[in-house]
């Protein structure tokens, strides 16, 4: 992908978001945001029954065309994946996945959605520890 | 725009227009949204991203003299060439652009009117063209950091002073405590709320109007004085990390002429996270 194809891959997800609006039912819902210029995505999270695999996700959100974006690309891209596939997402393979040329001096807005992800899942976790041990407890 | 102290400082759309193809100026994009210029720009106009060009990638500070003069040099900027900045967010990033420039005494340096938005808005030609200027010989003296920029410990010893004033350029809500960053925005970058003690609220924006251009000198002079901020009074603007306090700090210089005006780019971000450092807070939620 040159720089102009992944200039159009960007705006095309950023003019037509996919996977776009919140999400009911949902396990988790989790706002992140980019203090340096002001990006924010909130994604909504579903988790299989089994508790392990991505059912669903998606995401809303304000600011730059690369944060934007890349949440957009980033639902498509982790759609039915295992949760143990997000945690081996390293911050670099998005920034590769969205065009490294392009987005090289934005890391942090596309990344955000990633690490948002991310800290989804950690907390989709901690609640179902929280909910087996009162189960346990009950 | 001749109402104003220093109205060579700014150019409308159409002294835009009819210069597109002056050799002797330079028309700069500088945006938050670093893909902006890509889906469109003015004829003939190059970008310059205050992350990647105008910041040291390591040091929270500016590029230094040598990189500067490179910077220019590669842009095909020379010491006399005309150079008008516009962007998007009412010109936010276009002032602070700027604000860099005059760090360095580039002589020329002009904001279009109401920026991007109001470029599009009244239909003017866009392009995704990249332009290519011949490079030249850029110099640049040292960076001046005593006359238009302002340190932490020179804002301190700033409130302890009279005759002076200090803006606080950011929303109510960050100038209360409430909140850290702008309504919208995420809660993350400062440990603490509130604001510089002594510093007087005037929000940024209240600058512009609807169409993103600037208030007529009037109403900026009400705006501003209203609040004791006034010509005869060393002044200095904080906001976040320096971008809207840049906005103010032109419409201060160049739009009021008040010879003495400073920019805390540290500003909250430094500040609210400062140890010791004293904040007063209204907020008490």
């Amino acid at each position: 992908m040159d720089r102009q194809e992944a200039i159009e891959f960007l705006l095309d997800h950023y003019q037509n978001p996919r996977n776009h609006g919140p999400l009911d039912p949902v396990d988790v819902t989790m706002p992140g945001g980019n203090p340096g210029c002001g990006d924010i995505v909130t994604i909504y999270l579903k988790v299989n029954d089994a508790g392990d695999q991505i059912e669903h996700v998606t995401f809303e959100g304000t600011g730059c065309t690369i944060s934007q974006a890349a949440a957009s690309i980033l639902t498509e891209m982790v759609e039915g994946q295992p949760l143990a596939t997000i945690d081996d997402m390293d911050f670099n393979d998005m920034i590769d996945q969205l065009g490294r040329e392009v987005v090289n001096t934005r890391p942090r807005c596309a990344t955000l959605a990633l690490g948002t992800l991310k800290a989804a899942i950690t907390q989709y976790r901690n609640n179902k520890i929280r909910a087996d041990l009162d189960a346990s407890s009950a | 725009m001749a109402e104003y102290a220093h109205p060579e400082v700014l150019v409308d759309t159409t002294w835009v227009a009819e210069h597109l193809n002056d050799p002797n100026v330079r028309i700069v994009e500088s945006n938050e949204d670093i893909l902006l210029y890509d889906q469109g720009h003015i004829p003939g106009a190059i970008k310059i991203d205050w992350v990647a060009d105008l910041n040291d990638q390591v040091v929270r500070d500016y590029l230094d003299r040598e990189h500067f003069e490179q910077l220019l040099s590669a842009k095909g900027i020379g010491n006399d060439t005309t150079v008008v900045f516009y962007g998007d967010k009412n010109n936010w990033w276009a002032t602070y652009a700027l604000w860099v420039f005059k760090l360095y005494g580039h002589k020329d340096a002009r904001i279009m009117n109401g920026g991007r938005a109001k470029w599009i808005a009244e239909g003017h030609d866009m392009t995704k063209e990249v332009p290519s200027y011949a490079p030249t010989n850029y110099k640049a003296p040292e960076r001046d950091d005593s006359t238009i920029r302002a340190f932490r410990d020179q804002v301190r010893e700033h409130i302890k002073k009279s005759g002076v004033a200090l803006v606080d350029v950011r929303s109510p809500q960050e100038y209360s405590g409430e909140r850290t960053h702008m309504p919208e925005y995420p809660q993350e970058g400062t440990l603490r709320g509130g604001h510089i003690p002594t510093a007087v609220s005037i929000p940024w924006a209240q600058a512009v109007k609807e169409d993103s251009t600037f208030k007529s000198r009037a109403d900026l002079e009400a705006l501003y004085g209203g609040k004791g901020v006034t010509p005869d009074k060393d002044v200095v603007a904080y906001c976040r990390i320096g971008e809207r306090s840049s906005h103010t700090w032109f419409v201060l210089t160049y739009l009021l002429g008040y010879p003495q005006v400073r920019n805390y780019d540290g500003s909250w971000t430094e500040w609210g996270n400062g140890v010791g450092l004293p904040i007063e807070k209204s907020y008490q939620g």
